[in-house]
């Protein structure tokens, strides 16, 4: 048996694809790709694959983790070459290799965002109110979990990396807590911002990405 | 391509995964390529439509031409119809994201009567003119429709260009190839949709002429520019060869039945008289065992499905299931497939069956004794003794089951209020045979609940004579059924509402008049009718009233053997002195044996001039 960790992306159409339908998908894959994967055992058998960070519906990414057992002989090679050849274009296996870090080690993801103008916004006015909105002491939020609802202050949790004002929109970076015992949706932050905006700003779509999975000594989750 | 307009759209609304295609199995070919591109509409959301057989099969013969590119569309719900009308998103195909008013085809599977008024709210969403008549002298599109509601399609008359009648794998690709053919010619409209009434199987509805007495029925139909007297069905030629798909489009989104589906056998040898379907798919075809277990086993290896489901109208009816049976659970248990197996009978549902099916995990089971008496069961030829039922449950209670779903009707042609009161005594008995089991499970006891549905009296079958029973009669009999069931803690029955069923009954048996009633109801904002939360009766009504007609002429009405009926141009190769006969003997309670035991001339062997089964030897049911 090798324990395998898949990185895979995860664009365009298949960012619509939510975290428990992706389950399914991953697990049909193998089938189709007749790659033989470790069955749990028990009452009711079942592929044992496992994902160790969710990501946000909608959101693109090119470093999405999955982690699998071989139960034979084939090469994880092959086994990354069958899985693609029967996965959908827009959801890939990038790479495979064995795991090296436990999934508690994740402690943060970065992400790229960008916000769209609305009609009659200016990008530099978007930027300003950004500025405005992140020079707060403190941005606090109520966040839903699983034993209720909970108050965050996105501006302790978030890091700027960066920030850009594009032609129509804005652009940043940022890096959130991730992981199994915190983790903030960047998606927070920008609901909080949105709804702060001054009444003659208004945005359009975000595009959202995510960019790396990381952990507590910010080197990549591997 | 669409994909920059609906994206901004879809985090704002429920499910979208079933609005942006891209999933394993979709068909994508260059529309440089292609000839001639077939919008296959499914007039109910996503997550319905993706379950249904039909559209796997119509979409794998498309795409299997290489000049042919067919794609999935359907019913957007609520929230995204919303959203595409607010920002003038036309209605789209799943895999080019391209709006369906510039397809060549755009068709609709009809099998079921409460769909029409998506029908019209889709083509309105596609920018495409509702009537017909307003469609202009450009061959494209052609506003087309198949499926098991198009033999009694008139209501839909004034909307479509042509109808598919009957078995649409052959067929579609014969209109297909005499569309491009014309296309390139430069034909009008009018021009292919003349010639192609010529094809078997097809009806073009605008060719025919309706006269109507001062009664309200039918005086005539009068069929225009050479289209046939009479539209024949189609059937396939070879059914064990007919193309299948060997995968299918598997969806990232949950749907109602996600699994893979293999055809086992078309058609029905057992006549139950209030059954459509039954009449509808005849004549009785079987794959044979090896057929079925070698596309299982194709369609489980390219979908990566975990699940086996087997479709027919009576799998154990197959006449060798138990070596079909064999053949597939060798393969499933081995590679950790779930098989299920809907629609099996009760009479010929054998201990060695039952020893089978146990062996595949099973969520309960559910028979269909239809009618509580067996005087009623008689009138109806549902088969089923009450001995048979009992005998059954006693085995799977036995296997270990402790829940059984009972499923009747009521309204039923003779039918009294001791037939409704027959229902819970029937399911009383079913109860009684599990305390008489010696040997019971511990822990559990026993549940039975009857599902009691208002009967819809349905074109081509022996009972299209008769009269709808009326709100009234059907309120009343479901407060017998409530009264009846009162103090029996081990049985639970349900039931809905009449006005469903009542809507159903005029549209399955109304004529083309009732296009105008649609088009109406539609407007006052009628759509997804067979869902509970969006159905408006009260706008039906009004729909009805504004075009001057009344749905009692259409549901409960009482019909006589000489009036010409709204789909009597239909020629689904059952004879109307068959129904008469049936209904005759309906009335007398008496029934009338399978067709493997007798042959009841029902017409089909006149069309395919040969008996259905081999008669010399007394075969086993």
């Amino acid at each position: 048996m090798t324990p395998v960790r898949a990185t895979f992306e995860k664009r365009r159409r298949a960012k619509y694809i939510s975290h428990l339908d992706l389950m399914r998908c991953m697990q049909r894959a193998f089938r189709r790709a007749e790659v033989p994967i470790w069955f749990t055992e028990g009452f009711n058998p079942h592929a044992y694959l496992m994902f160790p960070l969710a990501l946000s519906l909608g959101y693109e990414s090119g470093c999405e983790c999955m982690d699998f057992r071989l139960d034979g002989e084939m090469s994880m090679q092959t086994a990354m070459q069958r899985l693609n050849a029967v996965l959908p274009e827009d959801l890939q296996l990038l790479h495979v290799a064995a795991p090296v870090r436990k999934h508690t080690d994740i402690a943060f993801a970065d992400y790229r965002l960008c916000l769209d103008c609305a009609e009659g916004t200016k990008a530099e006015d978007l930027r300003a109110a950004w500025d405005a909105f992140f020079a707060q002491p403190e941005i606090l939020v109520e966040k839903k979990t699983k034993r209720g609802t909970a108050m965050v202050d996105l501006k302790a949790s978030a890091e700027v990396l960066m920030t850009q004002t594009l032609e129509d929109g804005l652009w940043l970076k940022l890096r959130m807590p991730a992981g199994t015992s915190v983790n903030v949706n960047p998606s927070l932050l920008m609901d909080a911002f949105t709804a702060q905006l001054p009444e003659n700003i208004g945005t359009g779509m975000l595009h959202a990405e995510r960019l790396a999975i990381l952990c507590a000594d910010k080197t990549e989750f591997v | 391509m669409l994909f920059d307009k609906i994206e901004p759209l879809l985090l704002n609304v429920q499910k979208p995964a079933r609005y942006i295609g891209g999933e394993a199995g979709s068909v994508m070919k260059d529309k440089k390529d292609v000839k001639c591109r077939f919008a296959f509409c499914f007039p109910d959301r996503y997550d319905v439509g993706m379950s249904n057989l039909g559209m796997k099969i119509l979409y794998a013969c498309i795409n299997n031409r290489p000049e042919y590119w067919c794609e999935r569309v359907f019913a957007p719900d609520r929230d995204f119809e919303a959203a595409m009308r607010e920002h003038d998103v036309p209605l789209y195909a799943l895999e080019s994201l391209e709006p369906i008013r510039d397809f060549d085809f755009i068709g609709f599977t009809v099998g079921y009567e409460l769909c029409y008024t998506n029908i019209l709210n889709m083509l309105d969403l596609a920018g495409v003119p509702l009537l017909q008549k307003d469609r202009g002298d450009a061959i494209a599109p052609i506003v087309c429709a198949g499926g098991s509601c198009c033999c009694h399609a008139e209501p839909l008359a004034d909307f479509f260009d042509l109808l598919f009648i009957g078995e649409g794998e052959e067929l579609n690709l014969e209109v297909m190839d005499l569309y491009t053919r014309m296309k390139e010619e430069g034909a009008t409209r009018q021009a292919f949709l003349r010639a192609a009434a010529q094809i078997e199987g097809v009806y073009v509805p605008s060719l025919y002429d309706v006269s109507y007495n001062a009664d309200g029925t039918i005086a005539a139909v009068t069929p225009k520019s050479g289209a046939p007297e009479k539209v024949r069905k189609r059937i396939v030629s070879d059914f064990d060869s007919v193309t299948v798909p060997k995968e299918f489009v598997v969806p990232f989104a949950e749907i109602v039945h996600d699994r893979a589906v293999t055809e086992v056998l078309r058609g029905c040898i057992r006549g139950c008289r209030f059954c459509q379907a039954g009449f509808l798919y005849r004549p009785f075809r079987e794959k044979s065992p090896e057929v079925i277990c070698e596309q299982a086993r194709t369609l489980i290896a390219n979908t990566g499905y975990e699940e086996l489901s087997l479709c027919s109208l009576s799998t154990s009816d197959h006449s060798r299931i138990e070596e079909m049976m064999d053949g597939l659970l060798t393969f499933t248990e081995d590679a950790h497939i779930n098989l299920s197996l809907p629609s099996l009978r009760v009479d010929n549902f054998s201990t060695a069956l039952m020893n089978r099916i146990r062996r595949v995990r099973s969520s309960g089971l559910t028979f269909a004794p239809e009618a509580g008496t067996q005087r009623l069961r008689d009138v109806i030829n549902k088969n089923v003794t009450e001995e048979e039922l009992l005998r059954t449950c006693k085995i799977a209670f036995q296997g270990g089951q402790t829940s059984v779903k009972l499923y009747f009707m009521m309204g039923l042609p003779t039918e009294t209020d001791d037939d409704i009161r027959g229902i819970v005594e029937l399911a009383q008995k079913v109860v009684d045979s599990y305390f008489e089991m010696d040997e019971r499970p511990r822990g559990k006891s026993v549940q039975i609940s009857c599902s009691v549905a208002t009967f819809v009296p349905k074109p081509f079958t022996p009972f299209e004579f008769h009269p709808q029973d009326t709100r009234e009669m059907i309120m009343h009999k479901q407060k017998v059924l409530e009264d009846a069931v009162k103090g029996h803690k081990r049985i639970r029955a349900s039931w809905h509402t009449p006005d469903t069923s009542i809507l159903e009954a005029v549209l399955a048996r109304g004529d083309r008049r009732l296009s105008a009633v649609l088009l109406e109801a539609w407007k006052r904002g009628c759509v997804f009718d067979a869902w509970s939360e969006y159905f408006r009766f009260d706008l039906w009504e009004e729909a009805f009233a504004a075009c001057g007609l009344e749905m009692e002429f259409y549901a409960s009405r009482p019909r006589s053997y000489d009036e010409i009926f709204p789909w009597d141009h239909m020629d689904l190769y059952i004879d109307k002195e068959f129904l008469i006969r049936e209904n005759e003997k309906a009335k007398q309670a008496v029934c009338t044996p399978h067709c493997r035991k007798q042959c009841a001339n029902c017409g089909v062997t006149k069309v395919t001039k040969k008996p259905c089964f081999s008669y010399q030897k007394e075969e086993n049911a």
